[in-house]
Parts: C-alpha cells; sequence; structure tokens
C-alpha cells in the first residue's frame, strides 16, 4: 500500500488520506479484516500531525469502512466489498485520460480543477447534492 | 479544556520607529502544532525571544506555562527545547562534551533517548563540532532540544538552508514530540508546505501584525479562490465582501476572500458576472494574498 498526500494543493489532507485508503480498499490493497498502520506510525510515514490520522480515520468508521478497536487499532471491516475489479477497470481509463491531458502540458492544479468542475456540473443537474449538500 | 501553553495578549515592541510586533494577542493550545508564517523581517524571530524571555513586553502581556518568562526564567526555560535557526554551539568541543555539558542544565535529561537519536542522526561522538556539516549541527541542535522531554518545542525556521533529509528528521521530531504524552510544538517557518503537513493550527505575522490566527481547518475552509469573468471589461476590481486580494483585468478576475463560501448566484447576479472557476484557497494563496498589502487582523479562533 502506498499512500501519498500533497500538503500544496487547496483538498485538506485528511480528505486527501480518506481518499487514497477509500481507493487502497477499494481495489484490495488492504482486504476487510486486515489492521491499517497505527496513527503515530502512519502520521510518521506521511510526516503529517497526528490528529489528521485520527480525523480521517474517525470518518471512516463514521462511514462503516473501519472500525477501532480502543487500544488494538484500526482494522478494516468484513463487510466492505471490495469493488476491486471495477475500480482497477476505472483506474485504467484515468490512467490514460491523465496521460493525454499531460500531453497537453497541464499543471496539476489545471486537471484537478477541470475534474472538480466537471463532477460538480454534474452534481448540479442532479436533483440532490450529495457531497456537499 | 486546558489552558493555552503559550498566551500572548496585546504584544507590542518598537526598534525605534520600526513596529516589529504591533499588538500581537494569540493562544497555543496545548497538545497542539502551532506554525508561525511571515516573509522575513515580519517580526517572527522576535515574537519567539519574547515567549523565550529574552525580552521583556514593552506593552502587553506574554504567559508561558502560565509564568512570566521574564520573571521566573528558570521554570520556563526547564520545560522548553529550543532550536534556532543558526544553533550556537560551541566548535571546541566534541559532540560527546557538548551533550554532557547541556545535560548538566536539564535534571529531566533522558541519557537512553540521548543515545538513540545519536544513533539514528548518525552523529559521532568523538567528532568535534567545528568539522560538522550544517545538517549535522541542526540534527545536534535537534537532539540537544529534545533530550529533556519539553513540554514544549520551539523551533525558529528550523529547517531553513537544510536538505530534504534533514528537515524530514525535523519534521518526524515535531510529530513525535506530539504524539508522545501531547506535548506542544511552536515553530516558525516560511515553508508553507511544511506548515501544512505538520500543523494543526497557524498564525501569520505581517510587518508585525497579525492578518490570521486560527486552526489550519477553519483558515482553509473559510479562503475561496473565485475567478470570475464579466459581462463587460471592468476599469476596476469587483467588490465582493470578505475580498482579501482582487487580481485581473477586463473582463476576467481571481478573489481570493474570506468568508463563508459565497453561493454561486450571490455573486454572479450581483455583478453580472459567471463563476468559471471557484474552489479552496491552496496555503501558498492565502499567504500570498495576505502579505499583498497591508490588512486588519482577522481572527477566526
Amino acid at each position: 500500500m502506498t499512500i501519498r498526500v500533497n500538503p500544496a494543493s487547496g483538498v485538506p489532507l485528511y480528505l486527501q488520506l480518506i481518499e487514497q485508503l477509500k481507493l487502497a480498499i477499494e481495489t484490495g490493497a488492504i482486504r476487510a479484516g486486515e489492521q491499517l498502520p497505527s496513527i503515530r506510525e502512519m502520521a510518521e510515514e506521511l510526516l503529517i500531525n497526528p490528529n489528521t490520522v485520527v480525523r480521517a480515520y474517525r470518518d471512516l468508521e463514521t462511514e462503516g469502512i473501519i472500525a477501532l478497536r480502543h487500544g488494538a487499532g484500526a482494522f478494516v471491516c468484513a463487510s466492505v466489498v471490495p469493488r476491486a475489479k471495477l475500480m482497477n477497470k476505472a483506474q485504467a481509463v484515468v490512467q490514460s485520460a491523465m496521460d493525454q491531458l499531460a500531453s497537453l502540458d497541464l499543471t496539476e492544479d489545471e486537471i484537478r480543477r477541470l475534474v472538480e468542475n466537471e463532477l460538480g456540473g454534474r452534481r448540479s443537474r442532479k436533483p440532490v447534492r450529495k457531497k456537499y449538500a | 479544556m486546558h489552558e493555552p501553553v503559550i498566551s500572548i495578549s496585546n504584544l507590542t515592541r518598537r526598534f525605534g520607529a520600526k513596529t516589529a510586533l504591533n499588538e500581537v494577542t494569540l493562544n497555543v493550545p496545548a497538545g497542539s502544532v502551532f506554525g508561525l508564517v511571515g516573509e522575513n523581517g515580519a517580526g517572527k524571530s522576535t515574537l519567539i525571544k519574547h515567549i523565550l524571555g529574552l525580552w521583556r513586553a514593552e506593552s502587553g502581556k506574554v504567559r508561558v506555562f502560565n509564568l512570566d518568562p521574564v520573571a521566573d526564567p528558570v521554570s520556563v526555560l526547564g520545560r522548553i527545547g529550543y532550536l534556532s535557526e543558526q544553533p550556537d554551539l560551541p566548535d571546541w568541543m566534541r559532540v560527546h562534551e557538548f551533550l554532557r555539558y547541556t545535560q548538566a542544565f536539564y535534571p529531566k535529561w533522558d541519557a537512553n533517548y540521548v543515545e538513540e537519536l545519536r544513533q539514528q542522526f548518525a552523529l559521532d561522538p568523538n567528532a568535534r563540532i567545528r568539522v560538522l556539516s550544517k545538517g549535522q549541527r541542526a540534527k545536534l541542535g535537534l537532539l540537544a532540544a529534545q533530550a529533556h522531554r519539553p513540554d514544549l518545542l520551539l523551533l525558529d525556521e528550523p529547517s531553513s538552508g537544510l536538505d530534504p533529509i534533514v528537515r524530514n528528521d525535523i519534521l518526524t521530531a515535531v510529530i513525535r514530540t506530539v504524539t508522545d504524552e501531547g506535548r506542544t510544538v511552536f515553530f516558525s517557518s516560511h515553508l508553507l508546505e511544511e506548515i501544512e503537513r505538520v500543523s494543526d493550527h497557524i498564525a501569520m505575522l505581517h510587518r508585525g501584525k497579525l492578518v490570521l490566527c486560527g486552526a489550519l481547518d477553519d483558515v482553509k475552509a473559510h479562503h475561496r479562490r473565485i475567478t470570475l469573468r464579466f459581462d463587460k471589461p471592468r476599469s476596476e476590481a469587483p467588490r465582493v465582501s470578505g475580498t482579501v486580494m482582487v487580481t485581473g483585468a477586463g473582463r476576467n478576475w481571481t478573489v481570493i476572500c474570506n468568508s463563508s463560501v459565497p453561493t454561486r448566484q450571490a455573486i454572479a447576479v450581483d455583478r453580472d458576472a459567471e463563476i468559471v472557476d471557484e474552489g479552496a484557497a491552496s496555503l501558498n494563496e492565502i499567504f500570498i494574498a495576505y502579505a499583498g498589502e497591508p490588512l486588519p487582523a482577522t481572527s477566526m479562533a
């Protein structure tokens, strides 16, 4: 499992960590029942504030993706169905799209804005705005 | 809640005609990593010297562990680990001599921890300090600052001019300090990426004034970057509430603003403009926006 965060982007670090962990779980890099690194290990590995890790773990717990067992650590819930095949397929689509965008000399920030904008546009056309509601 | 580890109220300091600190008020919560940012000459080191009790408050009040650091230096400094940008180390001593010498000042010195860190930092105990590289000097300074497991680790531009490996050692020390029994870290840096990685609270000094202070998540949540495209070219900048900085010309303007998320409609309808891009402003954008021109203080606490 390789987790990377980028402090320079506008996205809060705890959200980046959540997204990365979800991806790792969905692609099967971390399986149900497996233990996540401790808060301290994760903070030292990524060189981020331990409270950021705590916040990410709590949010994942609220979403029912991981379980925090006091004193024992964080475990991926058995109920999480890995969407590995689907996600791997999707990852290939994203990779080729990124390659094309990169060949147009766009910066990381510009690509992120385009993607966010596209997602935002789709969201606002739907009656229910899931993420920011 | 715990009372703050550092509490500063209305601190002002002048050097001749120059006001180095202007009515600075801030609180550093226990167990936090508090990052202080500001360009060179903004007053960061002056503020830190007041926390250490090296300078007396001209007006206003400074309390560390609820004590006056000028009146009670022994109690305050005994609980602080301090590392400056250029650690003042005795060149003629050997590494082990320096550590033994420093140990004498701290009853709570942890010799096992020192040995652990010394090995981790690969410092030769018999090397003369004179022959150490800049990075090795920084590591030795960091080691001496941490050896008594201080309640407050105070770092003044700790990674300035150091290579990435030593910078990572410093950040690891910061993280270890707070995961360890909830001790507190206060550090100044002009490397925003570092501040953004490890801090949970930030303060921004600009020409001696505190322009921003609060929890990092709040600061980031409150500042947005909005790019507007107007129907007709404008000769003057558009007015958007909470604006910190506006750049642009003609039909296209970008605003960095500090307010609760303004609705797309409110701006677009009012201004005959369309929002072409909107997102969270990065700390770098926020920093540049505030450092661009003097602005009144904003508190998010």
